[in-house]
């Protein structure tokens, strides 16, 4: 089945339900599809810096969002977009249900996703012990010693979370110092169950079915191995920028799509909002700001009143 | 055909399974792993995993939310109530 339509947003967290809500309002025939509403924000325990909300946790604020968005009229397709290519004036995106939507623009949002260690045993025991999501897999660590990897806030702000069930959490980073926003640093430093090892690696997950303990690349207390029964892989995220590959947008050593104002790309029709935007701050109110900023291009656009930029 | 879902009240990806099986319309019965440590390690015990959500559709498994899975699911347990 084809189907046509005026804008495809890919992507479903702050950055594309906005650009939806915007969409919406702009009388814009659009088809969100999604993978999965929230993104990297709905993972986030707790949301403190969104204005109107002093603390939500963050799947509760995706919840908002997504109701808002659908109470917009945004029609939103759980599906994966295995493929998309531009012929002529008209986007087609190909869905893994085998759907088809043919567009005239896209604006992609697709964030990122959770850096994988690439060490020995992490695919293995994903799922047994290994987890990147602290707020999934948090309770079933309930009085246990856990680790978390990295030394970034979303690293802090996963040990201040599990620090509340856990018995036990270390905190493990390659670097001499944590880097978390202050006020989480100062969070996580008052947890008398942390501890935090620096300057060390881990180079392997051993166990038998579950998680059993990590190899260090640095002794701890005279060993090179720590028993924990999970490990929290916190090492920061990568952009999903396949489509945008596939669709030749330029994009950054680090993988990131180039924009200019407004979530333009250097493919006519083709947006780009939230995370995946090169030098974007990964914040979800920056995120949600530049979702609308795309609809409000997209719009023009389409209107014919787009401002010419050199991108 | 039994069906049930581990979940856990913090974890996003459990109200989008939970939402799928609400939309559904099928019956299924819903485990709060956070409620226990007994419960969690029953999971544990269960499915051999540490996350959710998982959902069991008598015998098959389903471990996180694999919306595809999920509908296959669905459908064979729509199948069997026939």
């Amino acid at each position: 089945m084809t189907v046509q339509t005026d804008l495809v947003i890919v992507g479903g967290g702050p950055a594309g339900l906005s650009a939806a809500i915007y969409a919406a309002r702009f009388r814009l025939d659009t088809v969100v599809v999604a993978q999965e509403p929230g993104g990297t924000l709905a993972k986030t325990h707790l949301v403190e810096n969104w204005p109107g909300e002093k603390s939500i946790s963050g799947a509760d604020l995706m919840s908002k969002i997504l109701e808002h968005a659908e109470s917009s009229g945004a029609k939103i397709e759980y599906d994966l977009v295995k493929s998309a290519e531009k012929k002529g004036a008209v986007f087609s995106c190909e869905l893994d249900s085998g759907e088809k939507i043919e567009s005239k623009a896209i604006i992609l949002a697709t964030g990122s996703k959770p850096r994988k260690l690439g060490a020995p045993g992490e695919d293995e025991f994903f799922g047994k012990g290994v987890s990147y999501c602290a707020v999934c897999d948090g309770m079933f660590f309930k009085d246990k010693t856990v680790a978390v990897l990295g030394g970034s806030d979303s690293a802090a702000k996963a040990a201040i979370y599990l620090a509340d069930i856990a018995k036990e959490v270390y905190v493990i980073y390659r670097r001499e110092k944590i880097r978390a926003e202050p006020i989480n640093l100062e969070r996580l430093e008052s947890k008398k169950n942390v501890t935090i090892i620096t300057k060390t690696n881990v180079t392997g997950i051993m166990g038998e079915n579950l998680v059993k303990s990590l190899k260090l690349d640095n002794k701890y207390k005279g060993s090179d191995s720590l028993s924990v029964d999970g490990v929290f892989v916190e090492i920061g995220h990568e952009p999903q920028s396949e489509l945008a590959r596939e669709l030749g947008a330029k994009l950054s050593e680090n993988g990131e799509v180039i924009t200019g104002p407004h979530g333009k790309t250097n493919i006519d029709g083709l947006f780009c909002a939230g995370d995946l935007c090169a030098g974007s701050f990964k914040q979800a109110i920056t995120a949600a700001a530049a979702g609308a900023n795309a609809a409000d291009s997209v719009y023009s656009f389409l209107s014919g009143n787009e401002v010419k930029t050199s991108l | 055909m039994e069906v049930t879902l581990y979940h856990s009240p913090t974890c996003p990806y459990c109200k989008m399974a939970k939402d799928m099986l609400d939309k559904s319309g099928i019956k299924y019965k819903s485990v709060d792993v956070s409620a226990s440590k007994k419960v969690a390690e029953g999971m544990i015990e269960k499915s051999g995993q540490m996350g959710v959500p998982v959902i069991f559709f008598g015998e098959e498994k389903v471990i996180g939310f694999d919306a595809s899975s999920i509908e296959a699911g669905i459908k064979l347990a729509k199948k069997e109530s026939k």
